[in-house]
């Protein structure tokens, strides 16, 4: 076999041509390789993480963190600090401790789990917790032609939650208890808020648990009607969203978590009372059209988190058999 | 563009408008259906905040990176596996073993080990790709002319020149197949991650507007996306064939 010369060499020279396809089979062999050299030296970029990333649902639960944003609260007390979107509140810990995020708004129930489950995270600040106002606005939305008169009624029927063993599940599963139904009998089955509305109209399931702006959406369309207002009946105030990382970042960066409480504190005030502000950033953050977030009642900013304050859901997800070591709230919230 | 591709545009043409009228006489109202107008418009939308384009480029980074690693992998293991029968009779079980995994199912350990990022996305799409390029290399490095060895052998070739000069070449248009099927893996694994996962690129962007309750942005973003799986096949296609020809027609069996 001749060995591969420049092709216009071979030509030149009226080398065979099965040997000049050889060489040109050569040629493009190295011109892919070379090609897929770059494309994997490429991969290697570092991406280097001096920011404190704090990842969130795109929910208003962690206001305060984007209007501290906005407002320049975290770079008034010398933090540079970025939101990543989290599709999925149950991935937040183990973005944390992948380091991906160093802060993240887990569920009070998504935390708990995954402490249980060994995960060594702690709450070092409260994000949200539930209030009269945002209690109102969660309900169990039932489709037309079904009758909800009483909480038996759900028994026997096909109820979509937007998460299993979710918040909104655990609290109407809570609920059920407390009005002597036992949760068994309710088919439950996993629908996200956006087609909530779609699966209703078709009938796919007999009701749903969601929350505003879903219920008047869905009310104004005519779907159905209020089976239950749920959480206002449990009428509790205890967390929804908390902020929470690792314990091994927290310890070593106690000051850093100082200012960040210091500047939700500063941020809660305004997610509180200055509904527009708390609005705007809503809406940069989920991206969702600004007159939706201000048609939606937000939930009470509360800054300051008790580890006494996570004994109820302790006490709920352990009777509904969602955790499996006793856990010690004293442990659970940074000091 | 011939009449023939002219006539197979009209019927989803046509089922596009009837949509469009239906939704239009309804007042469609959903959270997950928009009009086609809608869709097209926030296309253009997205194209002008340029955010579609900076998704495209993640995602596409990912799935070229994650292709290009697999392919390599998928490449010397498939061409050591035919070469040494030993090898690839010692290696069966592991491989068949590895090999129905889903990609997917590697998510929760992905994330953790490695976090979010290019970084997670890539590992999991190489993963989906090195197999195609691993059994269809074995296969095509074995039904090499038995002639083409006898050369080698008789120029007394070292291992490596063999695999260089004669193997690789005799096999490439049969490899090239396969990286054309890792190909449109990638893109499907890479988006899937995106959705599923990880906050960045054509998947995310279709989760983000999702959760805005803006279902003509997200069909806008699966619109794009099957744009560009639509061209990427059409590239490869072409490359395919200006590389190697009538030899490309060897292996197109796929």
């Amino acid at each position: 076999m001749t060995p591969c010369f420049p092709m216009k060499y071979m030509i030149k020279k009226n080398i065979d041509k099965q040997d000049r396809k050889m060489c040109h089979g050569e040629i493009v062999v190295k011109k892919v390789l070379a090609a897929l050299v770059v494309s994997v030296a490429l991969t290697g970029t570092a991406f280097a993480q001096a920011k404190i990333q704090v990842g969130c649902t795109a929910t208003s639960d962690c206001a305060s963190a984007m209007v501290a944003i906005d407002e320049g609260i975290f770079k008034k007390h010398g933090l540079d600090v970025e939101m990543t979107p989290i599709g999925i509140n149950s991935n937040i810990p183990a973005a944390i401790l992948s380091n991906s995020i160093q802060i993240g708004g887990p569920t009070s129930t998504v935390f708990l789990q995954a402490v249980d489950g060994g995960l060594d995270l702690v709450a070092i600040a409260g994000a949200t917790v539930m209030s009269p106002v945002n209690q109102d606005s969660i309900a169990a939305f039932v489709r037309n032609g079904i009758t909800i008169k009483e909480p038996k009624d759900f028994a026997g029927k096909k109820v979509g939650a937007p998460g299993l063993n979710a918040f909104l599940h655990v609290l109407f599963v809570k609920w059920l208890v407390e009005k002597g139904v036992d949760p068994k009998s309710v088919n439950f089955v996993e629908v996200t808020f956006p087609t909530m509305a779609d699966i209703i109209k078709s009938g796919g399931v007999d009701a749903v648990l969601t929350a505003e702006p879903f219920v008047t959406r869905m009310t104004n369309a005519g779907l159905g009607s209020v089976g239950a207002r749920y959480a206002v009946e449990l009428a509790r105030t205890d967390p929804i969203i908390f902020y929470a990382a690792s314990r091994e970042w927290a310890d070593k960066n106690a000051a850093a978590i100082k200012k960040f409480r210091d500047a939700i504190a500063e941020s809660a005030v305004i997610v509180n009372n200055d509904r527009e502000k708390a609005s705007t950033s809503i809406a940069k953050f989920t991206k969702q059209p600004i007159e939706l977030v201000k048609a939606t009642p937000p939930n009470r900013s509360e800054p300051a988190l008790k580890p006494e304050q996570l004994g109820w859901w302790i006490e709920v997800m352990s009777s509904q058999k969602m955790l499996q070591s006793k856990l010690d709230t004293s442990k659970l919230v940074l000091k | 563009m011939t009449a023939n591709s002219a006539k197979a545009l009209v019927l989803p043409l046509a089922v596009l408008a009837a949509f469009e009228v239906w939704a239009r006489a309804t007042h469609l109202q959903s959270d997950s259906l928009a009009p086609p107008s809608e869709i097209v418009m926030a296309l253009f939308g997205a194209f002008a905040d340029l955010s579609i384009l900076a998704a495209t480029r993640d995602t596409l980074f990912s799935t070229f990176a994650g292709l290009a690693i697999g392919t390599i992998i998928g490449l010397a293991l498939g061409i050591a596996f035919g070469i040494f029968d030993t090898l690839n009779r010692l290696m069966e079980v592991t491989v068949e073993a590895i090999r129905p995994i889903p990609s997917i199912a590697l998510l929760p350990i992905a994330l953790i080990a490695l976090g979010f990022g290019y970084r997670m996305e890539i590992v999991i799409v190489a993963f989906a790709c090195v197999w195609p390029v691993l059994i269809l290399s074995r296969a095509a490095v074995r039904s090499i002319e038995p002639r083409l060895m006898e050369v080698a052998r008789a120029l007394r070739l070292p291992p490596a020149q063999r695999v260089w000069k004669i193997i690789v070449p005799a096999a490439l248009p049969r490899i090239f197949v396969a990286f054309r099927l890792s190909a449109g893996i990638a893109l499907i694994v890479a988006v899937t991650v995106e959705i599923a996962i990880n906050p960045l690129g054509l998947g995310a962007g279709i989760m983000l507007a999702q959760q805005a309750l803006r279902p003509d942005l997200m069909l806008a973003y699966l619109v794009w996306i099957g744009a560009i799986g639509y061209a990427l096949n059409v590239l490869l296609v072409v490359a395919q064939n200006r590389l190697f020809g009538r030899a490309a027609l060897s292996g197109d069996g796929a």
